[in-house]
């Protein structure tokens, strides 16, 4: 078993890597999509829940004065910070903003870490799984180089866990009738007499379906 | 520029002079003239309640929590005066809250050079939201007194309003450039925003080059862009949004009729903008469930998505199936058969959901089945003083070019007055 297990997970690195951006990418968007959703409407919850209806009226007429300022000053550059998603909290009082920016910049440090650590399994995941596929692709492709050559004993051994046995063993039943007729072919063109071994390597290759036969 | 201007504009202006309808060209049905009378006198109450009692400042919006506004603050002192003047209020009523209110803006709240901070707590007068000193909000506010004293001639309220305004270092705002700036905070100091391009400037401008005492040079009137546009063969001075609001706000205190910037007449101009505005709006009616020919009104107003400067062409052109029937009713005194028209539609379809104690509300949205429950201080007041304008006899016009400001700018910038009025033609 221990031998069985391979030691360099980056195989076939184009294959992998076509195949890790399109599991990473799509699996970022969605988790990214998540987050972004689960953040925001937390937050816009905490802010709700938070807010009695003299607050609520505040921050309702917070995000006006924005409104406002926007309507008259169109394409105004905006500072970026964590509070620019909140566009509501521009108008609150500075110390209000400060203990806001705080507890936003707080989640978002906590939230950065676990976003980077869910990329790099997310990552990990995808090169372990993509070997999995990859390594068989390898396998294959060497079986048909060692066929090109002319090595009819080739056969395809996969490890336990990776994908396409049935098309192995299937590969692997046509090289073995291959071989035994190609065995059969070889032995018979070593009989001294010649009339019947001809006569025997033509019914062999009766059965047999080839180019010549068109 | 102003030369090339006055080629194109001139003959704008001399047809707008020879054929131009007055306000009576169109008269509303007896029906109609009293849906708009009822519209007017509803608006009023915005400013009768929402004000406070002990201070005068006015709501910025009906919205809880709303902090007040020193534009519709403005609005309201003219509101007051008109109500009076209408029989809405009684005497002693209105003057009281307009000393209330020029008081208070004199003496207790806070401002940078005479410049009034654009949000103030409601009881204090003090800067709220961390607000700047607005130029066109003074401006607006100042407006508001200086007709209140127009009202009330040799009165302590005609005193606090021209004090209130002589107080104002236009000059200052102007940072040492050629357009005076949007505001000022006493954290960034001057924002890097300028009035250097055609919308509701006019008035703010003119205010500025009339003022006795911290005038800005005559040259700030020339200074600003005036750039050309064209929707469906309207050709129009036109401001960046396209928002009606911004063809407007200076018309409700100052009669441009009369007045020749080389070529150009800006009441002409702001009716072209708005059958533009209604035209743009309209060639989305098959996308749109709340355009149609009776409803329009593309400007600045709260919508499904928030406050946003809507508009039409030429400008910018937001616009996502919100009208502002403020926007419509406030063109009356340059479209009036099509604005009363509109005042009708709406207000026969809409009632229900769109009219409340207060007139209007801000806007409507019928694909996203979405009605603003608020109404907003300067879309009452625009509104407000429009209809006083069309409905009693140009009066707040009449008021307003009689003061000794207004006569200084027109004489300074070279506006030619005609003798006399298109609409006593």
């Amino acid at each position: 078993m221990a031998q069985n297990r391979r030691k360099h997970f980056f195989i076939n690195k184009p294959l992998q890597t076509r195949f890790m951006l399109a599991v990473v990418i799509p699996l970022f968007l969605i988790n990214l999509a998540a987050i972004a959703g689960l953040y925001f409407g937390i937050w816009s919850k905490v802010l709700e829940t938070f807010s009695d209806e003299q607050t609520l009226n505040d921050l309702i007429t917070a995000s006006r004065m924005v409104e406002y300022e926007q309507a008259r000053h169109p394409g105004a550059a905006q500072d970026f910070s964590s509070l620019s998603f909140f566009k509501q909290t521009e108008k609150l009082g500075q110390r209000q903003r400060e203990v806001f920016k705080g507890i936003l910049d707080e989640t978002n440090r906590s939230l950065l870490w676990k976003f980077g650590l869910l990329l790099v399994l997310i990552s990990w995941g995808t090169i372990f799984i993509s070997h999995k596929i990859a390594g068989p692709f390898l396998r294959f492709s060497r079986a048909f180089h060692e066929v090109e050559k002319g090595n009819y004993r080739t056969r395809i051994f996969l490890r336990k866990l990776d994908e396409g046995h049935p098309v192995a063993q299937e590969f692997n039943d046509a090289m073995e009738k291959t071989d035994h007729l190609l065995s059969d072919l070889k032995t018979l063109s070593r009989e001294k007499d010649a009339p019947q071994a001809v006569a025997k390597m033509q019914e062999k290759l009766s059965a047999v379906q080839t180019s010549a036969d068109a | 520029m102003l030369k090339r201007l006055a080629r194109i504009f001139l003959p704008v202006f001399v047809s707008a002079i020879l054929f131009s309808p007055s306000l009576r060209a169109f008269e509303p049905s007896a029906q109609d003239r009293e849906l708009l009378e009822r519209i007017e006198k509803d608006t009023l109450q915005y400013f009768v309640r929402l004000s406070n009692k002990e201070t005068g400042f006015t709501k910025d919006s009906s919205r809880p929590g709303a902090p007040s506004s020193v534009a519709a603050t403005g609005f309201a002192l003219a509101a007051y005066a008109i109500g009076e003047s209408r029989g809405w209020l009684t005497p002693d009523y209105a003057r009281s809250r307009i000393l209330t209110t020029l008081r208070m803006l004199r003496n207790k709240t806070a401002h940078r050079e005479g410049f009034f901070y654009h949000f103030l707590d409601n009881r204090t007068g003090k800067r709220v939201w961390g607000s700047e000193a607005s130029s066109i909000d003074t401006a607006l506010v100042v407006a508001g007194a200086l007709l209140a004293a127009q009202y009330y001639p040799g009165t302590e309220i005609e005193k606090l309003a021209h004090e209130i305004y002589e107080r104002v270092n236009w000059k200052w705002m102007m940072n040492g450039s050629d357009f005076i700036c949007m505001g000022w905070t006493p954290e960034g100091k001057f924002l890097p925003y300028y009035w250097d391009s055609y919308n509701e400037l006019m008035i703010l401008v003119a205010l500025a080059i009339g003022s006795p005492t911290f005038p800005a040079p005559e040259r700030t009137w020339d200074r600003w862009m005036r750039p050309e546009g064209d929707y469906n063969g309207h050709k129009v001075i036109f401001a960046s949004s396209g928002s009606l609001f911004t063809y407007q706000f200076s018309h409700a205190y100052i009669d441009f009729r009369a007045l020749n910037d080389q070529g150009i007449n800006y009441f002409e101009n702001s009716r072209e903008a708005t059958l533009a505005n209604r035209e743009y709006s309209m060639s989305f009616a098959d996308q749109y469930k709340s355009y149609s020919e009776n409803s329009w009104g593309l400007s600045a107003s709260v919508g499904p998505g928030g406050y946003k400067a809507y508009g039409g062409k030429p400008g910018a052109g937001l616009h996502d199936g919100t009208i502002a029937p403020y926007a419509a009713l406030s063109s009356i005194v340059f479209t009036p058969e099509l604005s009363t028209k509109a005042a009708r539609f709406f207000f026969d379809n809409y009632q229900a959901n769109l009219y409340g104690n207060f007139g209007f509300k801000d806007a409507f949205n019928l694909d996203k089945q979405w009605w603003a429950q608020e109404y907003l201080g300067i879309d009452q007041g625009i509104t407000l003083l429009m209809l006083e304008n069309y409905l009693n006899g140009e009066v707040v016009w009449k008021k307003f070019m009689e003061l000794p400001a207004i006569k200084k700018w027109i004489e300074l910038t070279g506006l030619a007055k005609r003798s006399t009025s298109v609409t006593e033609n």
